[in-house]
């Protein structure tokens, strides 16, 4: 009698710790799930946080903000906006991002009249220096981060690089004002003359006089400032500003909260097989006078359990991942739209709050179904043995799963919310959960379709899936919903990838490309483009200009890039898609924009449309769209001639060279750097380098999507290994009537490799039809509304191959090995087990 | 925990062997059955010494030669009535055509000639052992193995699955072992054993 | 700048550019309709950096302008005061060299015609106020060269026009009141005033209640003792001009600035001349920070002097350098 009881109770502790782990796994998956989207969000809200801070630093106080081309635009504006007599005070700045010698990104410098920022832009006020040291044209100011990321102190020489000209000057103080943000403070007219813009501001920051009418004025203002040159409250520069990694941002949580799906399903995959291995135990719960409600309550309970545990878990793993991605990757994750930031995390309370509760209820809603099983299920049936398939039957309502792919479809269609491709991340959604719900209605179709095998193992095997196609849902979710997404994001990522690389192949015709280095000052004079042109063993050089101009002050600065490009030969230089359009009779000049140029702002081909050049509104013919994957923001293309005999700037930033044949491009490269005074600084490239830098940061930007892309797909392998686990565990019996009936260990382990095989590839094969579908989505409405660029469809077979066997192989081993495990010597004596 | 047991059966012999719980019965059946292996002493089935025989062939031995009727039936759930009986026919690779008629007289000599294409979660326990007793013996085994095939049912239907089983082991030339602890249903056995610790023995 | 040379007028009531500092400093006391007596002070200071004297920008900080006004309400009990600062530019700011008109913004001191014209719309308050002369210019030193430390670089050119007539309004707060009264104008460049061991200086403008004008200064060193001491008394039978023997000012009464915690001589007993004269100021917290633009606190108040125990005049007492030392 003893002896039975500790058999008893031995089973009992093992099957709780069985269940104890495949639990643990579940609270794993939840916590992983809030990890990353805690992570995420604490880093990019930490970016975001120091890129506004810099904003609200420069905006100030200020009511309202009059802001135009980067080049800047007549201080004579500044002049006439300080007379008004509704503005109490008006605060020029020149503002540039600027290379300084030694370092490998730009400083933001900003040229101030330190008299008029004291009122509106305490935040930048310079301290240290000696008397009169923030008003010499000589000195500059360093905050604190900048001081330490370019590890100059007061005393020492800053050299300014603009153009090819060097600009030393003393650093005579800090801006402790600045908080994080890397920049530069020194005096408007120092700054005018150290970035050559005599006559030219950036912005200027308004205070009304008391009692102003803000709204009413700044239309006054929007009518009388010059075209190019706009106004807005801070506010509007601030939501500019952020809007330029919105897309991004906003990308990378919805990655994010994949995992935390994938984790809910996991929860669910866990909840479903344990009501079913208690069904019995629930049951008898029932007949001594455990209500449904009670019953359901305690499903439900446990799920919360596991997320609450899970999400606890997560949120610490969050923060510390986050503050480790700081330190280690920098705010930009590697996406380089946060550069020139040093973020802290800030731990925020409504932020934990809400990722507990979203962890909790990704749990909690994975436990929905199974309790309302549990609840649902008559007692007097679940005591019955070999009952266990009814319990799922009802996650079968095939209809259901359909509707809300037609859902999904429809959703496809609907333009962007707010900029953001809302309804196609609802599409997305719809797609995976109506294939989830459609699960079993088309493995029950697929099943039915397979020809019985011969062997008696394969038969018993597929018998088992048709006859128990709710076990076989549990198990395919979990694949389906993570096979779908690794080949949606490898199919999008290919697709992108190879498109970019065409298009760079496309857009770098020449043989050596000559550029300033990145900063936002200086350009190359007639007189330098001259010595470039004529440097041996050039024979060609095409010379561009680029600018940037604000035409919606709510947005980002669109970029103009004017070159040489007569109507001719528009069609044969620029990526377009769509037809070259011959511009009518009579029409104002050409331009040609990018894909986002049309998405923001409407620039229809055949279009006449204006641009504000150099303070004039200056119409043009819209003769063509191109795709462009370097300015989301928007661009346009127009020929150099008409920029420069419109604006009387005939200076360029880059010169793209034709090379005379059999000259060496290494010689000529370093020909043109001898050919101009400090022309050691320009960048030479040939296009392949470029390619290939390009092509890195691209692989750099989804590093950090591959990497939560494969934790998704990681929790939802492990989900996998653990539901075939507890079904395998659940079949003990089973196994043991057919270790009777005469079947071998192997002729067992053969089945279940069978079953893994089959349903590995019902769910893969669903994964990869899902996949497919899912990146159409993210090809042509989620990365067409968040980036506005076009890609075509490019399909990485060998990898979708590979990783397609790769997952039946896992899911076949898993199938065996969790069979193996299972099929100890106890399994002969599970007949014996009757509940 | 199991000693000094004797035990010769024949062709068409139908024994039943009482014990309290824990004597070893089950242990006692699993020896038979090559599922444990004695510490000591020989267990020959058809003139083959288990112990010189290895897991799988073992298993083939008991796919061959032997049937189990349990007490909780184990009907597979997944399968129908007729592919549960046809069970042991596909492990021995009988051909489908063939295996198809033994099925149908097997499920005919058992009284469920219509239930084949049925599914167990639609049968009476009575049924599932009928089915799990037409599963033991479709395959023509030397030996039938039993253990508390009734203990799941009421007295009237446990009293004719007893009667069909001894009818189908008999009748079909098979030994047959029925470990059971009811009085009732050792009786419809040719004779009576008792396990206690002190051995197999003759009831009186 | 050198002795002798003559100034010349009206160009010398505008600006001088090349000098480093510059003011024209109005000083009164002025009586409202109900009788309120206020002291108001409008200061216009000029000072060129000499650090961006070749940049070509337009906002080059050749000339900066600072502007101070504060009005001494005894209702109050401390003073009302406002500050600018710019550097000359566009039209925004500036200082006239042709004659005296500074301005920042739409706060402006400017000559027109004979009279002095001060607009100071500041933040809670507003002076508009016309100053008439009722007395010719008073060139101090020797004839305008005043000189301010032991060596003769030491100095700057300096003119006060005293028992200016005042007229114009006030207002305090949304209170406009119409207010008359009597102030003291003191015009003053040069490039180096200060003895490198000066800390600071006192100094008194003085309307005196029988038309005559009192001027006296003295620069002080840090342990307080006058590094140099000079002044002038116009009266009906002419002008004395006092040097560094000529003036005492001694201490009395100190304040503490419960905001900076330094503590001013408010009450100064000062010997000019043969005459002594007494002190007492208007109310005792006259202090004026303007950290925010010059960069220095000081006080600056309405104070009567009296003489041989009669009312003598009114004026505006200066104390510079008493917290930390001064810098022009």
């Amino acid at each position: 009698m003893s002896v039975a009881v500790g058999d008893a109770g031995a089973v009992l502790r093992g099957s709780l710790a069985q269940n104890l782990a495949r639990t643990l796994l579940a609270a794993l998956a939840i916590a992983l799930g809030v990890a990353l989207g805690l992570a995420v969000q604490l880093v990019n809200r930490a970016a975001v946080d120091e890129l506004t801070q810099g904003v609200r630093t420069i905006a100030g106080d200020a009511d309202l903000t009059v802001r135009g081309p980067r080049d800047g635009f007549s201080e004579q504006v500044f002049a006439r906006l300080a007379r008004d007599p509704a503005v109490a005070v008006a605060s020029p700045i020149v503002e540039a991002d600027v290379r300084v010698a030694g370092s490998p990104e730009p400083l933001r410098v900003l040229g101030l009249d330190l008299f008029r920022a004291a009122a509106i832009q305490p935040g930048l006020f310079p301290e240290g220096g000696g008397q009169y040291d923030a008003l010499r044209p000589d000195t500059i100011f360093l905050s604190n981060a900048a001081r330490a990321r370019l590890a100059l102190d007061p005393g020492a020489t800053l050299v300014l690089q603009t153009g090819l000209a060097d600009v030393p000057l003393r650093v005579a103080g800090s801006v402790p004002g600045a908080g994080g943000q890397r920049l530069a403070v020194m005096d408007i007219a120092g700054a005018q003359a150290a970035l050559g813009r005599f006559g030219s501001i950036s912005r200027v920051d308004l205070r009304v006089t008391p009692g102003t009418d803000v709204a009413a004025f700044r239309e006054r203002l929007a009518a009388e400032l010059p075209p190019g040159v706009a106004v807005d409250t801070p506010q509007a520069s601030l939501r500019a500003t952020e809007s330029v990694s919105r897309s991004y941002r906003v990308n990378l949580n919805v990655l994010a909260l994949v995992a935390l799906f994938t984790g809910g399903l996991l929860v669910f995959t866990t909840q479903a097989l344990s009501v079913v291995r208690r069904r019995a135990q629930f049951a008898l719960l029932r007949v001594l006078g455990v209500t449904r409600g009670r019953l359901a309550a305690l499903v439900a309970l446990e799920g919360a359990l596991i997320g609450a545990g899970g999400a606890a878990a997560g949120l610490v793993a969050g923060y510390a991942v986050a503050s480790a991605a700081v330190r280690f990757a920098g705010g930009d994750l590697g996406s380089g739209f946060f550069r020139g930031v040093t973020p802290t995390i800030a731990p925020d309370p409504a932020t934990f709050a809400a990722f507990f509760v979203l962890g909790l209820a990704a749990a909690i809603a994975g436990s929905i179904l199974p309790a309302r099983e549990a609840a649902r299920a008559s007692p007097a049936r679940a005591l019955k043995a070999g009952d266990e398939e009814t319990a799922l039957a009802r996650l079968r309502p095939p209809w259901r799963g359909l509707a809300v792919i037609a859902l999904g479809s429809l959703l496809v269609g609907l333009p962007p919310v707010d900029g953001l491709p809302l309804a196609g991340y609802a599409a997305i959604a719809a797609l995976l959960i109506g294939t989830l719900l459609a699960l079993p209605a088309l493995s029950t179709a697929i099943l039915a379709r397979l020809p019985s095998p011969r062997d008696a193992p394969s038969g018993l095997a597929l018998a088992q899936l048709k006859g128990a196609p709710g076990q076989v849902t549990v198990s395919l979710a979990a694949i389906v919903a993570s096979v779908s997404l690794m080949v949606a994001m490898a199919i999008m990522v290919t697709s992108f990838r190879t498109s970019l690389d065409a298009w760079l192949v496309r857009v770098l015709p020449a043989d050596l490309y000559v550029r300033l280095p990145a900063s936002d000052a200086g350009s190359l004079s007639r007189e330098e483009q001259a010595r470039i042109a004529a440097t041996a063993g050039v024979a060609w050089a095409e010379f561009l200009r680029e600018d940037h101009l604000l035409l919606d002050a709510a947005r980002p600065r669109v970029a103009v890039l004017a070159r040489p490009l007569p109507e001719s030969e528009a069609a044969a230089k620029l990526a377009l898609v769509g037809p070259a359009l011959a511009r009518p009779p009579g029409a104002p000049p050409s331009l040609w924009a990018n894909e986002a140029m049309v998405d923001l702002y409407g620039f229809a081909p055949g279009s006449v449309v204006t641009l504000p050049l150099a303070g004039r509104a200056e119409r043009f013919f819209v003769a063509g769209v191109w795709r462009d994957y370097g300015r989301p923001q928007g661009g346009v293309q127009i020929d150099r001639a008409t920029y420069a005999a419109l604006t009387g700037d005939d200076g360029v930033t880059s010169a793209a060279l034709w090379l005379a044949p059999g000259a060496d491009a290494r010689a000529v490269r370093e020909a043109v750097r001898r050919a101009l005074p400090g022309g050691e600084r320009l960048e030479v490239a040939q296009p392949g380098e470029i390619r290939a830098l390009s092509l890195a940061a691209f692989d750099r930007t989804f590093a950090v999507t591959y990497a939560l892309e494969f934790a998704s797909m990681a929790i939802g392998l492990v989900g996998l290994s653990s539901a075939f686990g507890a079904l395998v565990l659940a079949r003990r019996r089973e196994f043991g009537v057919l270790r009777h009936l005469g079947m071998t260990r192997g002729q067992v382990a053969r089945m279940l490799a069978a079953e893994g095989v089959v349903t590995a590839a019902i769910g893969t094969g669903a994964g990869l039809a899902l996949g497919a579908a899912i990146s159409l989505v993210l090809i042509h409405v989620v990365n067409r509304q968040s980036f506005h660029w076009g890609m075509d469809l490019a399909m990485p077979w060998p990898q979708l191959a590979a990783f397609a066997l790769g997952v039946v192989a896992l899911a076949t081993l898993t199938a065996v090995a969790s069979g193996r495990q299972a099929m100890g010597a106890d399994v002969v004596r599970a007949v014996k087990e009757d509940w | 925990m199991l000693a000094d047991v004797e035990l010769d059966l024949s062709a068409g012999e139908y024994v039943a062997i009482m014990g309290e719980s824990g004597t070893g019965k089950s242990t006692l059946l699993n020896l038979v059955a090559g599922l444990d292996r004695p510490d000591a002493g020989t267990i020959a089935v058809g003139g083959a010494d288990l112990a010189a025989l290895d897991d799988d062939a073992l298993t083939v031995l008991r796919r061959e030669r032997m049937g189990f009727v349990f007490q909780a039936f184990h009907v597979l759930p997944y399968l129908t009535v007729a592919q549960n009986v046809a069970l042991p026919l596909a492990l021995v690779g009988t051909p489908a055509g063939e295996r198809d008629a033994r099925v149908q007289a097997m499920l005919a000599a058992v009284g469920l000639g219509e239930r084949g294409p049925s599914m167990p979660r639609e049968l009476s326990g009575g049924e599932l052992q009928r089915v799990a007793i037409a599963r033991a013996l479709v395959h023509s085994p030397m030996l039938v193995l039993a253990d508390e095939p009734t203990g799941n049912l009421d007295p009237d239907t446990a009293s004719a699955v007893l009667a069909l089983l001894r009818e189908q082991v008999k009748g079909r030339g098979a030994a047959g072992i029925l470990v059971t602890h009811s009085l009732a249903a050792a009786g419809t056995a040719d004779r009576i054993l008792v396990l206690s610790r002190g051995g197999l023995r003759e009831r009186a | 700048m050198v002795p002798g040379a003559a100034l010349a007028f009206p160009r010398d009531h505008g600006s001088h550019p090349t000098f480093r500092t510059e003011w024209w400093y109005a000083t009164g006391w002025v009586r409202t309709a109900l009788g309120r007596e206020l002291g108001v002070q409008v200061t216009f200071f000029r000072n060129r950096p000499n650090v961006a004297e070749r940049n070509a920008s337009a906002f080059a900080p050749r000339q900066l302008l600072f502007a101070h006004a504060a009005i001494a309400d005894p209702e109050h009990g401390r003073l009302r005061h406002d500050q600018r600062a710019s550097r000359a530019m566009f039209d925004l700011a500036g200082a006239d060299e042709a004659t005296t008109r500074a301005w920042i913004g739409d706060w402006s001191f400017a000559l027109d015609g004979a009279t002095y014209r001060a607009r100071i719309p500041a933040r809670g308050f507003a002076l508009d106020l016309a100053f008439d002369p009722t007395q010719p210019l008073l060139l101090q030193g020797d004839a305008g060269y005043s000189r301010k430390g032991p060596l003769p670089h030491q100095a700057s050119w300096y003119y006060s026009r005293p028992q200016l007539a005042v007229s114009g309004s006030v207002t305090i707060g949304a209170r406009r009141e119409e207010v008359a009264g009597r102030a003291w104008l003191d015009h003053e460049w040069s490039s180096e005033v200060m003895a490198p061991s000066a800390v600071g200086w006192d100094w008194i403008g003085v309307n005196l209640d029988d038309g005559g004008a009192l001027m006296a200064f003295r620069m002080r060193d840090a342990s307080g003792d006058a590094l140099w001491a000079g002044g002038a008394r116009r009266g009906a039978s002419g002008t004395e001009v006092f040097g560094p023997r000529d003036v005492r000012f001694a201490p009395g009464r100190r304040w503490t600035s419960p905001r900076t915690g330094y503590a001013y001589p408010v009450e100064m007993a000062v010997r000019a001349g043969g005459e002594e004269y007494s002190l007492a100021p208007l109310i005792d917290d006259q202090e004026l920070d303007s950290r925010a633009t010059t960069g220095t606190v000081y006080w600056e108040g309405a104070m009567r002097a009296r003489s041989g125990g009669r009312p003598a005049g009114r004026g505006y007492l200066e104390l510079t350098g008493y917290g930390a030392p001064l810098r022009i």
